[in-house]
């Protein structure tokens, strides 16, 4: 049977590669240090906004245009760390009206950042300690993204979700 | 008719249906390499042809109504032509040069039924037609920049132009212009020089998916195409395009009623109507199925149920059968919405079959009246 371990598909001229089916949105790629650096300028604006005790233009400032690409992989970790801040300052009872807030566009970059979240939470080391005092805020709170993404879905629908899957443009 | 019409024709799922021309006959493939010829009769429909000639999968079913020819494809790697013959009353099969490496996934007559074109997986497109000196039916393919199995595809009214779905989440209108059997066409918003393989225009949702459906406009002015990430597109060649981000889950196919309304299905059971509003954006409009609406109306009869279904399929639903019950019409995915009724640009009725076995012919118009009070 270890004929079926062989990758035919190499052996074809036409094969087609991840490259190629990368949409980006304006033809070019962009350059992963240029990328970096704009995520940066972006998380002190973020921040400065969250001391000012605004979390809505905190959150369309922090996924407002990510880092898309193939080589962003830094710059896409940054923003996904600012995003996660942002979420686990923002009050339970405040989310459902800011999601209502967003533009359809925002919603589908908010699932996706909620996705990013999960599939990087969840490390045993990560976790709060029960104790006396309350845990102190940690970025990739799984209990918090879950929280987000029942409200994201009540109003985004699972037609958001879907487009998060299918979507190569990953943050 | 005035009502909505349900046909369970199989209790697996129905690959694929097109009707004949005055609707009295249904071809449809009951998931296997047989399709199916069914008569309309007084008390519903009986199955007068089966048609085996293919090995695999049949994938889609075209009736040419105007000359009464019906083209398969199927997994097999091939497409049969059939035409009927008077004399001994049997559907006699042409077998169609396709030279594909690969199943064949997809077939429609073009609008003249001169020509029809067959999707493969083999990254290309043939555009057949009858060659009268040998007597076959000849293909040419349509292979750049196609880059992945091609899913669909729709003609455009003007014989010539074609639109492909593909997997490598682009959507591409070709010219399919055949010298000898095509006039040189007129100019239309996609180009006025239409040399074989010309590409028109090439098209992306944005993100990623797999193009489902393509589906040009009656007029032929515009495209809408719809993909995995459940968006459905109208490109105008030249203009904006509009974008419908939608809450569902994704469409596999798309219908044209007229220039302003568009209908979709797919793997949400029902057909979902967008409408064009005050000439500009693109909305959705209402879901066509009523039934998707109503609590469960049977509850009191669930012994009922359980008896009928023993009886009817042999199984004994454990709690009735309202559980594992959708209230929609059809059971499960739809994959196919054909015109049943009407001229293109004012479809009165149309069809849809999906992975439930079941064929609903829908009467759009007194759905539309029915739901004009709702308007919200």
């Amino acid at each position: 049977m270890s004929f079926r371990t062989i990758d035919v598909d190499a052996l074809d001229e036409e094969q087609l590669a991840q490259e190629e089916l990368f949409v980006y949105s304006d033809g070019i790629e962009i350059d992963p240090q240029e990328a970096l650096n704009n995520v940066q300028t972006k998380s002190i604006e973020v921040r400065n906004l969250l001391t000012k005790n605004n979390p809505e233009n905190a959150l369309i400032t922090a996924i407002n245009d990510p880092p898309y690409g193939l080589n962003t992989t830094a710059a896409k970790e940054l923003n996904a760390k600012i995003v996660m801040e942002v979420l686990n300052s923002i009050k339970a009872t405040d989310i459902l009206p800011l999601i209502k807030k967003l533009s359809i566009e925002q919603q589908d970059i908010l699932m996706k950042y909620i996705y990013r979240g999960m599939a990087f939470s969840g490390k045993a080391s990560d976790k709060p300690k029960t104790g006396a005092s309350p845990p102190p805020p940690e970025p990739f709170n799984s209990a918090v993204l879950l929280n987000w993404h029942e409200k994201l879905t009540e109003i985004a629908g699972v037609g958001c979700i879907v487009r998060v899957i299918t979507d190569r443009k990953t943050v | 008719m005035s009502q909505t019409e349900i046909r369970q024709f199989n209790f697996g799922p129905i690959t694929t249906h097109a009707f004949n021309k005055d609707r009295t006959q249904v071809a449809i493939c009951p998931n296997n390499n047989e399709v199916q010829i069914h008569q309309r009769t007084a008390g519903g429909w009986s199955l007068i042809h089966t048609l085996v000639e293919h090995d695999k999968l049949v994938t889609s079913i075209d009736w040419a109504v105007e000359s009464n020819q019906i083209v398969t494809c199927s997994q097999d790697r091939n497409a049969y032509v059939w035409n009927f013959d008077q004399t001994n009353g049997k559907w006699k099969p042409t077998l169609v040069l396709l030279r594909f490496n690969r199943a064949a996934t997809f077939v429609r007559w073009s609008p003249n039924e001169t020509k029809f074109a067959v999707a493969s997986g083999a990254r290309c497109i043939a555009v057949c037609y009858f060659d009268e000196v040998n007597d076959w039916w000849n293909s040419k393919h349509l292979k750049k920049p196609i880059r992945s199995t091609v899913l669909s595809l729709d003609w455009h009214s003007n014989n010539i132009l074609l639109a492909a779905g593909c997997a490598d989440f682009k959507a591409r209108v070709f010219s399919a212009y055949i010298k000898g059997v095509d006039q040189r066409p007129a100019p239309t918003p996609w180009g006025d020089k239409l040399p074989f393989n010309t590409v028109c225009g090439e098209f992306s949702n944005g993100g990623g998916g797999w193009i489902h459906s393509v589906a040009f406009l009656p007029s032929g002015d515009a495209l809408a195409i719809t993909g995995h990430d459940s968006q459905i597109t109208i490109i105008y060649p030249g203009q904006e395009s509009y974008a419908i981000k939608t809450n569902n889950l994704p469409f596999l196919s798309l219908l044209w009623v007229n220039e302003n309304q568009l209908i979709a299905a797919g793997y949400d059971c029902v057909p979902i109507l967008f409408e064009r509003q005050n000439d500009q954006s693109w909305e959705f409009s209402k879901i066509l199925d009523a039934s998707s609406k109503k609590k469960n109306i049977n509850e009191s009869s669930t012994a009922f149920n359980r008896f009928r279904d023993l009886d009817a399929r042999g199984i004994s639903s454990r709690s009735g059968s309202d559980e594992t019950e959708l209230k929609t019409i059809h059971q499960n995915t739809i994959t196919s919405l054909r015109p049943y009724n009407g001229t293109p640009g004012d479809i009165s009725h149309f069809s849809s079959s999906g992975l439930d076995g079941r064929l609903v012919i829908w009467n759009f118009q007194s759905l539309e009246s029915q739901f004009k009070g709702l308007k919200v």
